[in-house]
């Protein structure tokens, strides 16, 4: 029995006038009559009378609810009007009634009347509800309001599928639909459909939100609904089907932006681009392959990435324009307070850089489940910690690589905790996301770290005692592998194993003499691959995604000032390429910078020690060819971006 | 707190005029009284409440008054349910 079925346009008359109760009584009865519920007017208007003879049934709050079970009731129906001026009924609160519904339940009906009571009962309580009642300007606006609360307020039911001539006559136009999901389902899942239900009515946009919470979906959107609707938001932190949705205007947003900014949301959902459903299966997840679905978690946490390499990478730039590199070549980047500055808080940026993009890998697994166990993982992938120093070493930092795997093994991971814990009872559901995800979680990627890490300082330090051992053979070899290396994993056990070789020989090369030529090498290994990069984004777009492109010309910055940190974000989006490029490129650099004797006094600081070193032109065009390399084979390599 | 625990015994269940009658008799208790039916809370000094929480002849209900005269409160309220809402 549902409250819009009982009541019919015919049966409401809005910004009504009566100036007694005796005439408001009169008016809803002729209105009852109207809409063909009675066979007998007048006796169900003495039955109407005799029972506000026992007593009023004003009800507080502005509302009346006239009632009689009478035998001149033909079938069960209601009756309204809004009263706006108000007329004294006599009523508890003694303010004076303004919004009335009549119920006629007819001599036999058992519960019926009871039942209608009651679920009025359940919509009036909602003030604001009654408010948008007396607003109404038509009988349509007034039924409107009345299903979408009682749709919201029942949900259960409007699944139900209703005949098609009822369909007809009061057809749903919900502007903006919505369907909101969070992991856990319990909270935000209904806060954020509550949110935009309620700013869409504000905004006079009517706003359906299906909930998709712990216990299933609610007030489940209907096709027609859908196909009627101007745009749909998905106010989601996990998957949601999207097949019904293939062209409409879908909107994706977090659960929490659903809550906070349900306005904007509302707003901007109509001009949000058109979405197009591709795969067979019903889950968007499912119907993507394995490879898309990696590379799509892969860029959340590169785009995340990027503006700490950005800002850090900048920062520390400017350290080495601010400092002088002739007080302590070792210390460049560093010997001034200003500089100093510089270059802390530029690394504080990049400190934290791989955590962040491992978390944000791990969350595109696993939502936010994974973002600490991702971000946990990436942090102990830089400080290389391992069941022996657990507090990290740095021979065993495993870079960006560890970083990649970190991420996608946390988020791997707590998709699995996910699943086994779906087995828990529903009464647990509650600690999962504050308490077993977060502990075992970490536990988890802590004891997975510690097993890898050792593997990568054991990898170190072959690759340092190999370089030794190289060092008495060909110059220009030895060049060519410490610069390549210097590329290969940017900050990795290849990295740190040419860069410490490379500072190891300054101790004993003549600083008098311009420094070390391995130095030089592996310097210019670590600048080609950001200018390599910056180069193609220039003159190669078409191989570059929108952000990309735009973060290109930073990269020059970078790496003339020997900042490799710059290439993190576009190797870790397509790794093999973009390092295969990139330390072929260098080792190139590197093997020119040998044969033309180049050497360094300092074992960083790029652009800025280059008029300390030895033999500068002929370290210029080592870079610029390495470069060049390393440009072409990225355009080459690279596939074209549609 | 005081509570204890009867049955709807009229025939048309907790309709506006019972609910009347009930918020009518509490009222004068400054304690809270609370309904509790089906696993739900209700405010028993509510008229809307009462009706919204739709309750039928032969539903058991449970009535909790607590604070000022709880003991009194609870007393008027079990009897004027017993004795079928003015029905």
């Amino acid at each position: 029995m549902r409250i819009k079925d009982l009541l019919r346009a015919e049966g409401i008359q809005l910004h009504a006038a009566p100036v007694d109760r005796d005439q408001a009584i009169d008016l809803l009865v002729s209105l009852q009559d109207k809409a063909g519920n009675l066979t007998d007017p007048e006796q169900y208007r003495r039955d109407i009378l005799a029972r506000e003879e026992q007593g009023s049934t004003a009800i507080g709050n502005g509302i009346a609810v006239p009632h009689a079970k009478s035998a001149a009731v033909r079938r069960p129906g209601l009756a309204a009007i809004t009263v706006p001026a108000g007329v004294d009924y006599n009523a508890p609160d003694a303010q004076p009634s303004t919004l009335f519904f009549m119920i006629a339940a007819p001599k036999d009906g058992g519960d019926t009347h009871l039942e209608i009571l009651s679920r009025m009962m359940v919509m009036l309580m909602d003030e604001e509800f009654c408010k948008a009642l007396m607003e109404a300007g038509t009988a349509e606006e007034f039924l409107t309001c009345i299903d979408r609360q009682e749709r919201e307020k029942y949900p259960e039911e409007s699944g139900e599928i209703l005949p098609p001539a009822q369909e007809e006559k009061k057809p749903q136009s919900y502007r903006v639909l919505a369907v909101t999901a969070c992991p856990t389902g319990i909270a935000h899942t209904y806060m954020a459909a509550e949110a935009l239900e309620k700013k869409g009515q504000e905004l006079g946009i009517p706003v359906k939100a299906e909930t998709q919470g712990s216990g299933g979906a609610k007030n489940v959107l209907t096709r027609a609904e859908i196909k009627a609707a101007d745009a749909i938001i998905i106010a989601a932190d996990k998957d949601v089907d999207l097949a019904r949705f293939d062209g409409k205007r879908v909107l994706r947003v977090p659960v929490s932006e659903g809550i906070h900014r349900p306005e904007e949301l509302i707003r901007t959902a109509p001009d949000a681009p058109v979405y197009h459903y591709t795969g067979e299966v019903a889950r968007e997840e499912e119907g993507e392959s394995f490879g898309r679905q990696l590379y799509k978690q892969l860029m959340n946490g590169v785009s995340h990435m990027l503006p700490f390499v950005i800002g850090g990478g900048i920062l520390i730039a400017l350290a080495f324009l601010l400092d002088d590199a002739s007080i302590d070549y070792a210390n460049f980047g560093t010997n001034t307070p200003v500089a100093a500055w510089f270059r802390n808080i530029g690394n504080a940026a990049f400190n934290v850089m791989l955590p962040i993009l491992a978390a944000y890998i791990a969350m595109a697994i696993a939502d936010r489940p994974g973002l600490m166990v991702g971000f946990v993982g990436g942090a102990l992938a830089v400080s290389g910690a391992t069941f022996a120093a657990p507090a990290g070493d740095s021979g065993s930092v495993s870079g960006f690589l560890g970083a990649l795997i970190a991420g996608f093994v946390a988020g791997y991971l707590m998709l699995g905790l996910r699943t086994l814990c779906d087995k828990l009872p529903r009464a647990l559901e509650g600690i999962k996301p504050v308490l077993i995800y977060p502990v075992v979680g970490l536990l988890l990627i802590g004891l997975f770290m510690c097993v890898i890490n050792p593997f990568v300082g054991m990898l170190n330090s072959a690759l340092y005692s190999g370089l030794s051992a190289m060092g008495s053979g060909s110059k220009i070899l030895l060049g060519f592998v410490v610069a390549a290396m210097m590329a290969i994993d940017m900050g990795g056990p290849f990295n740190k194993a040419a860069y410490l070789f490379g500072t190891s020989t300054l101790a004993t090369a003549d600083i008098a003499a311009g420094g070390s030529d391995v130095m030089a090498a592996v310097m210019i290994g670590g600048m080609v691959p950001p200018i390599a990069i910056a180069l193609a984004t220039t003159f190669f777009k078409n191989r570059f995604t929108q952000e990309e492109r735009k973060s290109g010309p930073v990269n020059y910055v970078m790496g003339l000032c020997f900042i490799t940190e710059g290439a993190i974000p576009f190797a870790a989006a397509d790794p093999w390429r973009v390092i295969l490029s990139c330390a072929l490129g260098s080792g190139v650099a590197g093997a020119l910078s040998m044969l033309f004797g180049c050497a360094s006094p300092a074992p960083h600081g790029g652009l800025f020690v280059f008029p300390v070193m030895h033999n500068v032109l002929g370290y210029v065009a080592a870079l610029a060819i390495g470069s060049l390399v390393g440009m072409i084979l990225l355009a080459v390599l690279k596939k074209k971006k549609s | 707190m005081v509570s204890a625990k009867t049955k709807i015994v009229n025939p048309m269940g907790m309709h506006m005029r019972p609910a009347q009658l009930f918020v009518k008799a509490v009222t004068p208790f400054p304690c809270h009284v609370t309904l509790v039916f089906n696993g739900k809370e209700i405010n028993g000094k509510s008229i809307m409440n009462l009706m919204a929480a739709c309750i039928k002849q032969g539903a058991e209900i449970e009535i909790r008054c607590d604070g000022d005269q709880e003991a009194e409160c609870l007393q008027a309220a079990v009897d004027l349910v017993d004795s079928g809402l003015g029905e």
